[in-house]
């Protein structure tokens, strides 16, 4: 047994303008799950504390919350792997949402987000044109696996960087499940669920990985990188930024072996889009009078030719 | 539930090679970035390298790494792309290369990793470098100069050189998430509570800033996508750093470094301002180890680094 000691923030939306801190001392293995140590803390010292759990065992997706930095399950975490050489765990709600009471905060964004997607199969044809239930052959359904373990613990939402300035960013998770239908074989509506996720602004994901610490090995990160290249090939929204600049890159390694910046704004914002354009400017004209502007025609690199055979061989689309 | 889909966690320093063979010749691979708009960068890293009497073997005929945006149009070009490059160092007789960019760390390594890894992968990459006669063995390990001065120079006698201390220049530290994240990948040092950067700020002379923004993303690959979402993140994290005491930043990574020297201006009106100056990693560990102030290309900042430089007495 162990005397640890429990820093909660505590705020009730109800009573309270700004938040406190309670500190609770408990009396508790040190392998305790800080879930554990939670509830051991509201049973024996004050009932008022307040978190939302169910399973106590990773699977419900309720517990959530931020411990000494780091956001994850609270059922998951033992608390000897994240205190402090005082014994300290401090406890405070997911970041990147509102808190309401305590560690318990409001998730509508989040489910909002995923509302939005039609989380339900809308299968290409009627049940009554199959004899049988739909088959999907193991390899496709291989595919759905791993994103059908999300258990919307929101996790990855509370991690994601771009949600914290944008909240308009569908964020990782909602991306991850249209994964799950974009690929379902039996989808009759993957070009709509892409250009759906699209105008979510799958595209401003900034590819930081910070949703790669899924509780549940969904890799967010990388489904997200599954459903741009299921936009490009579809050709969804080709217009529109994001393609255009992963489109360019391409184009400026085959023809430099490089990635020539000044090609790489002028294939993104658009050549002729001289609002878009002017608005990168004033950086630009900073840089320059610093004699900081890459240059304007690039050399391309010895061998280029090898470059060109890699992109051709594997038949890379190209802007 | 699946068990053969599931990653299993990687356990850390998996194909990391730490203290590595006693060689002095590294191959070495710029990126794009500090060839063309952080040319201060190269520079001074090649300065640092001389001091440190090692060398660093250009490769020159190596393509861009892919960056991470080359994965959204198809999931095989970089890692052939960087399959060429790694042949290109064997070819030169070189195990190591190492690189100064996050992006570039992660990137590479997380196609190497696939290469040693799947047979497939690394067939597929052969027939494609056949066809102009190249061919990569399995023999490169990818690491960032960053960890090259820990393991292989070493902190003590990294101290042991600095001929100008940094006088307790508050410094934050700002990894840049591919040199960190996923751990799978690099998994050199936790992704969560890395120290590389504060060790080498210390052993230097610095005082290294501890904030929550220094693990976090600078918003680089979105500017063209909404450039004020970019600006944001800059603007939240130098937030964060100054409000801990820094005066200035360290980064491993070019990318960082145009987005937090290019955008705090921008992110002014809503984080306030913040006008902390960015330095590359080998630009203020070199000026520890004496090379002359007016050679490391201080002067391309946007916001000019040699101030608080001369606040702390280090430069006149
Ligand atoms: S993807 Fe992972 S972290 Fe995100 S909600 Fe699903 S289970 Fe949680
Ligand atoms: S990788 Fe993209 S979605 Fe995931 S946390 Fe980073 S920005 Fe958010
Ligand atoms: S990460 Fe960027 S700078 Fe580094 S090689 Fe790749 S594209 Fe070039
Ligand atoms: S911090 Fe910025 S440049 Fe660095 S890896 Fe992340 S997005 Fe890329
Ligand atoms: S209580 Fe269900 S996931 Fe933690």
């Amino acid at each position: 047994m162990a005397k640890i000691t429990l820093d909660i923030f505590r705020f009730d939306e109800a009573v309270d303008t700004v938040p406190h801190r309670d500190k609770v001392v408990v009396d508790i293995p040190e392998t305790t799950t800080v879930l554990d140590a939670l509830e051991h803390a509201k049973a024996e010292v004050d009932g008022s504390i307040s978190f939302r759990r169910s399973c106590r065992s990773a699977i419900c997706g309720s517990c959530s919350m931020n411990v000494n930095g780091i956001t994850g399950l609270a059922c998951k975490t033992p608390c000897n792997t994240v205190m402090d050489e005082t014994g300290t765990v401090k406890i405070d709600p997911m970041p990147n949402f509102q808190p309401m009471k305590d560690m318990v905060v409001h998730m509508d964004p989040f489910w909002d987000k995923y509302t939005r997607l039609k989380p339900y199969l809308q299968p290409k044809d009627a049940d009554s044109a199959h004899a049988t239930e739909r088959r999907v052959s193991p390899d496709d359904m291989h595919k759905l696996v791993q994103v059908a373990n999300c258990i919307m613990c929101a996790t990855c939402y509370a991690l994601c960087p771009v949600v914290s300035v944008d909240p308009a960013f569908a964020g990782p998770a909602a991306i991850a499940y249209a994964y799950r239908f974009i690929e379902d074989v039996r989808d009759g509506e993957r070009k709509e669920r892409i250009a759906q996720i699209s105008e979510d602004y799958l595209w401003l994901c900034a590819h930081c990985y910070a949703c790669s610490y899924c509780p549940k090995h969904v890799d967010p990160n990388d489904r997200i990188i599954d459903v741009k290249r299921a936009a490009i090939s579809e050709r969804v929204m080709m217009n529109e930024r994001g393609p255009r600049h992963a489109l360019t890159v391409v184009k400026t390694i085959k023809q430099t072996g490089m990635l020539a910046e000044t090609e790489l704004i002028q294939g993104t914002v658009g050549r002729f889009n001289i609002i878009g354009l002017l608005k990168v400017a004033p950086l630009g004209l900073r840089m320059a009078s610093k004699g900081k502007l890459p240059p304007i025609f690039m050399k391309p690199i010895p061998k280029v030719d090898e470059v060109r055979t890699i992109i051709d061989s594997l038949e890379v689309p190209v802007a | 539930m699946s068990t053969t889909l599931l990653p299993e966690e990687q356990p850390l320093s998996s194909h990391v090679r730490t203290r590595s063979s006693q060689t002095k010749r590294y191959g070495f691979f710029p990126g794009c970035v500090a060839k063309e708009s952080c040319k201060e960068l190269f520079n001074s890293t090649m300065l640092l390298a001389d001091k440190l009497g090692i060398e660093l073997i250009e490769l020159t005929a190596a393509s861009c790494c892919g960056a991470s945006v080359v994965n959204d149009v198809n999931r095989d070009v970089a890692r052939v792309l960087n399959a060429r490059t790694y042949a290109q160092a064997e070819a030169l007789g070189l195990d190591d290369v190492i690189t100064i960019c996050s992006t570039c760390t992660g990137h590479m390594r997380a196609a190497n990793k696939e290469l040693l890894e799947s047979e497939e992968h690394m067939a597929q990459a052969n027939s494609i470098l056949g066809k102009f006669g190249a061919k990569y063995e399995g023999h490169i390990v990818v690491r960032h100069l960053l960890w090259l001065l820990i393991d292989d120079i070493g902190l003590d006698k990294l101290k042991s050189m600095v001929v100008r201390p940094l006088n307790g220049l508050k410094v934050a530290p700002f990894y840049g998430c591919h040199i960190i994240r996923p751990e799978a990948v690099n998994g050199w040092e936790s992704a969560r509570n890395p120290h590389s950067l504060e060790d080498v700020i210390e052993a230097i002379g610095g005082e290294a800033v501890d904030y929550a923004g220094k693990t976090r993303c600078c918003g680089f690959h979105i500017q063209l996508e909404k450039d004020n979402v970019a600006a944001d993140m800059v603007g939240q994290n130098m937030r964060m750093a100054q409000d801990h005491g820094a005066e200035a930043v360290l980064t491993p990574c070019p990318l960082c470094h145009l987005a937090l020297d290019g955008y705090q201006q921008d992110a002014a009106a809503r984080w306030g301002r913040t006008d902390l100056p960015t330095f590359h990693l080998p630009q203020l560990v070199a000026f520890a180890l004496g090379v002359p102030a007016e050679t490391l290309g201080l002067n391309k900042h946007l916001i000019d680094p040699r101030k608080v430089l001369v606040d702390r007495d280090l430069i006149a």
